[in-house]
């Protein structure tokens, strides 16, 4: 264990803060014990020689090294000045007494250590530790924002500020999922996570620092084209139509698709993943809706097919963009109210947080679709066999959705009601553990960063799944239902990772395939264990 | 007498400086939500797996309520005892609880000490000396007095030795941390002394808090300076009383907040209502990230801006 490390280290430049021996990570149980010895794979040389590469063994960023120590200097000053912008309500409103609170009222005590999934399974690095990041900015802040801080930081906690600290600083704040259980844990409320959140919007909102996966080829690409897929509207609606002759084909039910319904009751709104990676979600929440004679409708504006808002996780103007986007099709739409689909962060971003950004005839309700859909389920209308379902299945609980969110119920009762075999993850609800692709995590695959994903954040939610099955023998095919894109995208790639099909017989997919295969009279399954579908033959 | 204008002092340093923490807290702009759940406020059944009210079709037609109560049922046992710690770091509960309801005794002393005061100036009837509300009232101040102390004492030392000898929480302390716990252990130690060796009734700590209503001309006043430990514990008190709020120890009660208007504040924006008036008022400030993403000039609104898309990349 590697606890020699104090936060004033991260500003003394060495190659590596924190490297990850084998051996060192939590270990796996049978028949997952070849990967105990796996390592992240080493970074190239060659493709890091021109960037930060110098926190730990992967890179989330990649920032170019800075030319000469002026231009080292300019950023450092560039930090300083973002930093105080994170304290002045002009520029941070949106979280300026949260993060106050949490900045002022942290006893170190080492409460939330315990709960971060990242730093358990790190082999508890302490850089992985939640205040360890938190405890870096309370001190720079200190030091060099508060008047004489240079003479007090000898007496409350030291740092150097150079562009080591930063550039590594700014990497770190890609190391945590922002899954938030080290705030339920803490005694007195602070939020690392948000801190860490804060730390990232810093970087973006005013060094224009971000991974591009969440900035250029994200917030930005679904401003401009209409979806992070890089979909545009026309892409939309032919994928809609692939999904209706799928449908047909899979299901054997012939499904419509409507598009841009003025009146319509529900604006749905899917991830835009969905269409591309896993159509059988829209499809399926296609045929629920015509079932139950749902008046809906999809949207085929910019964006307006695309339900995430990356801006949730670094960028607090990138994020009001796009929820200002979103509200805005939807009351030109005049439908009655907003649907979330299964995207966990998009429903946290559009109901929760842009509850204090939307004012007037841009406030349109929201409303989770595990909602919608447990009304549809519950309420008699459509019938159910659900031995359909005679399988063994286990829920996942999207952060966002349900600790951020308390949607914890509604979803849970929709199992127990078509899947006689289901069983729950130990914890589970508000107490669940992220499925390690949290916070764009998912997304995010440059250098080795998958590689570090899938052996360091989403070990914990691959050990819980593996828990929850114990009981069943290897080879009957189990299914974890997780109604979020970004955690299906997490635990399609842990799977595969791990050889866990094989392995386990795990197999994954969102909650509205559940219900579909479930539907008394569908001519054929919608779910069909070790068949790969026709988009990914 | 420089002993009470050091107390008053101190305890008006207290006043302001929490008054302000307290005004700063109210005076900020309306932050976007970030509950988490369980949110205490809501219904008992929804707490108990922590749940929230967009659990419920169409939600927002329904009338959004929260429980104060239900609030301060979670948060009074949080404060007093650590219930929290309790469940996620029993380890250190041990340790930081007799330390943490070691201060809350000698406040609860104090003020039971000032109830003394106050009905021994009034010369109450059913107060009379040997009465037996008098008796109930010395004996509880004896009580939690020496049971304050002891607990005090021991968590401090405990919290300390800790904080000394395990790396994790080492490695993440200052000067600072250990001083302000060197400073409680000075008062709790100081107290202890006064109380064992010279003082086991409280009978001082009476009448000082009777000198302290009076401003040191009653006549049963207490004349500070008649032992060390006496003083010492007089003053390290107050400078205590001052010292809180200045710190990050002002956790004890700013928790209030965290909980309240951070962790459990979900309450929804209805349209025409105080939230939504707090939001314009928000969305007329200027930003001025430097980003060019951002496209601020320091003339747009935050409104403006977010009703653009970005013309820059980066
Ligand atoms: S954040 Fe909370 S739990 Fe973590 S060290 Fe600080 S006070 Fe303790
Ligand atoms: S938010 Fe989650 S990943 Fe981040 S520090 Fe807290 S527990 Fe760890």
């Amino acid at each position: 264990m590697n606890t020699s490390l104090k936060p004033s280290d991260i500003s003394k430049p060495s190659d590596c803060l924190c490297h990850i021996e084998p051996g060192e990570l939590s270990l796996l149980p049978p028949p997952y014990e070849d990967f105990n010895q796996t390592a992240i794979p080493p970074l190239k040389p060659e493709k890091i020689k021109n960037i930060e590469a110098s926190l730990d063994d992967t890179v989330a960023i990649g920032i170019p090294k800075p030319a000469s120590a002026e231009e080292e200097k300019e950023l450092v000053h560039q930090f300083l000045g973002g930093l105080k912008k994170l304290f002045e309500k002009e520029n941070n409103w949106t979280f300026l007494q949260p993060l106050l609170l949490s900045m002022e009222h942290c006893a170190k005590c080492q409460t939330c250590s315990n709960a971060c999934p990242v730093y358990e399974m790190s082999g508890r690095k302490e850089i992985h530790r939640p205040i360890f990041r938190a405890e870096v900015l309370r001190r720079i802040y200190k030091k060099y924002l508060k008047p004489g801080g240079k003479i007090t930081a000898k007496l409350t906690g030291d740092i150097d500020l150079n562009w080591t600290t930063i550039a590594r600083l700014a990497e770190l704040s890609y190391r945590c999922t922002l899954c938030r259980r080290c705030a339920t844990v803490c005694p007195i409320g602070v939020d690392n996570g948000l801190i860490n959140h804060e730390i990232r919007k810093l970087f973006s909102q005013e060094m224009g620092i971000a991974p591009k996966e969440l900035h250029e080829k994200g917030t930005v690409q679904h401003l401009r084209v209409g979806s992070t897929t890089g979909m545009n509207p026309l892409a939309a609606k032919d994928s809609a139509e692939f999904i209706q002759e799928e449908m047909e084909e899979i299901a054997g039910y012939k499904v419509e698709i409507p598009w841009d319904v003025e009146g319509a009751d529900i604006l749905l709104l899917h991830n835009a993943g969905e269409m591309l990676a896993w159509p059988e979600n829209v499809g399926a929440f296609a045929i629920i809706f015509q079932a139950a004679g749902i008046s809906w409708t999809l949207s085929s504006e910019a964006a307006g097919y695309d339900a995430v808002n990356y801006g949730l996780w670094y960028d607090d103007v990138q994020f009001s963009r796009v929820a200002v986007k979103h509200a805005d099709i939807a009351r030109r739409l005049k439908v009655k109210k907003i649907v979330m689909g299964e995207c966990g962060h998009a429903h946290k971003a559009l109901t929760v947080i842009a509850d204090r950004l939307l004012t007037g005839d841009l406030n349109i309700p929201r409303e989770s679709a595990m909602v919608t859909l447990e009304n549809i389920v519950l309420n008699g209308k459509l019938q159910f066999d659900p031995l359909k379902n005679n399988f063994p299945v286990t829920l996942h609980d999207p952060c966002n959705m349900v600790r951020s969110m308390g949607i914890v119920e509604p979803q849970r009762r929709i199992l127990r009601k078509i899947a006689p075999r289901f069983r729950e993850m130990t914890p589970h609800g508000v107490e669940n553990y992220c499925c390690g692709g949290g916070s764009g995590f998912a997304i995010m695959s440059g250098y080795n960063f998958a590689e570090w994903r899938n052996l360091v954040s989403s070990r914990k939610k691959f050990l819980q799944i593996l828990n929850a099955f114990e009981d069943e023998p290897q080879d009957v095919p189990k299914y974890v239902c997780a109604p979020c894109s970004n955690c299906k995208g997490t635990i399609r790639d842990m799977i595969n990772y791990y050889h866990a099909e094989k392995r386990s017989g795990l197999h994954y997919g969102g909650l509205v395939e559940l219900i579909v295969n479930a539907l008394a009279g569908m001519k054929k399954p919608i779910i069909r264990f070790g068949e790969k579908p026709s988009w990914e033959l | 007498m420089g002993f009470y204008v050091l107390s008053y002092l101190c305890i008006a340093v207290f006043i302001i400086a929490t008054g302000c923490l307290i005004y700063r807290q109210l005076s900020f702009p309306l932050h976007v939500r970030w509950e988490i759940y369980p949110v205490r406020h809501e219904t008992i059944a929804r707490v108990a797996y922590g749940g929230s009210y967009m659990e419920e079709l169409n939600w927002w037609e329904k009338k959004y309520k929260s429980s104060l109560i239900n609030e301060l049922k979670y948060m009074v046992p949080e404060i007093l005892f650590l219930r929290g710690l309790w469940k996620e770091n029993r380890n250190l509960w041990w340790l930081s609880f007799p330390f943490h309801f070691g201060m809350y005794l000698m406040i609860a002393t104090f003020a039971l000490l000032l109830l003394h005061a106050f009905f021994t100036l009034w010369g109450l009837p059913v107060f009379a000396a040997g009465g037996s509300v008098s008796i109930l009232l010395s004996g509880l101040i004896v009580v939690t007095g020496w049971s304050g102390l002891i607990l005090g004492n021991i968590g401090s030392i405990g919290v300390l030795y800790k904080r000394m000898t395990e790396a994790e929480l080492r490695n993440y302390s200052s000067f600072g941390d250990y001083f302000n716990i060197l400073f409680i252990f000075l008062f709790f130690l100081s107290a202890f002394i006064t109380c064992l060796f010279f003082d086991p009734f409280l009978a001082g700590a009476k009448a000082y808090t009777l000198g302290l209503l009076t401003g040191g001309h009653s006549l049963n006043s207490y004349m500070p300076g008649q032992s060390v430990s006496g003083s010492l514990a007089i003053v390290s008190a107050s400078l205590l009383v001052a010292y809180i709020p200045l710190t990050h120890m002002s956790h004890m009660y700013m928790k209030y907040f965290l909980y309240h208007d951070v962790k459990w504040d979900d309450a929804p924006n209805l349209p025409g209502g105080k939230i939504e008036a707090a939001i314009k008022n928000n969305l007329k400030f200027k930003p001025t990230w430097k980003a060019k993403h951002i496209e601020a000039d320091g003339q747009k609104s935050w409104k403006d801006i977010a009703a653009a898309a970005p013309k820059e990349m980066k």
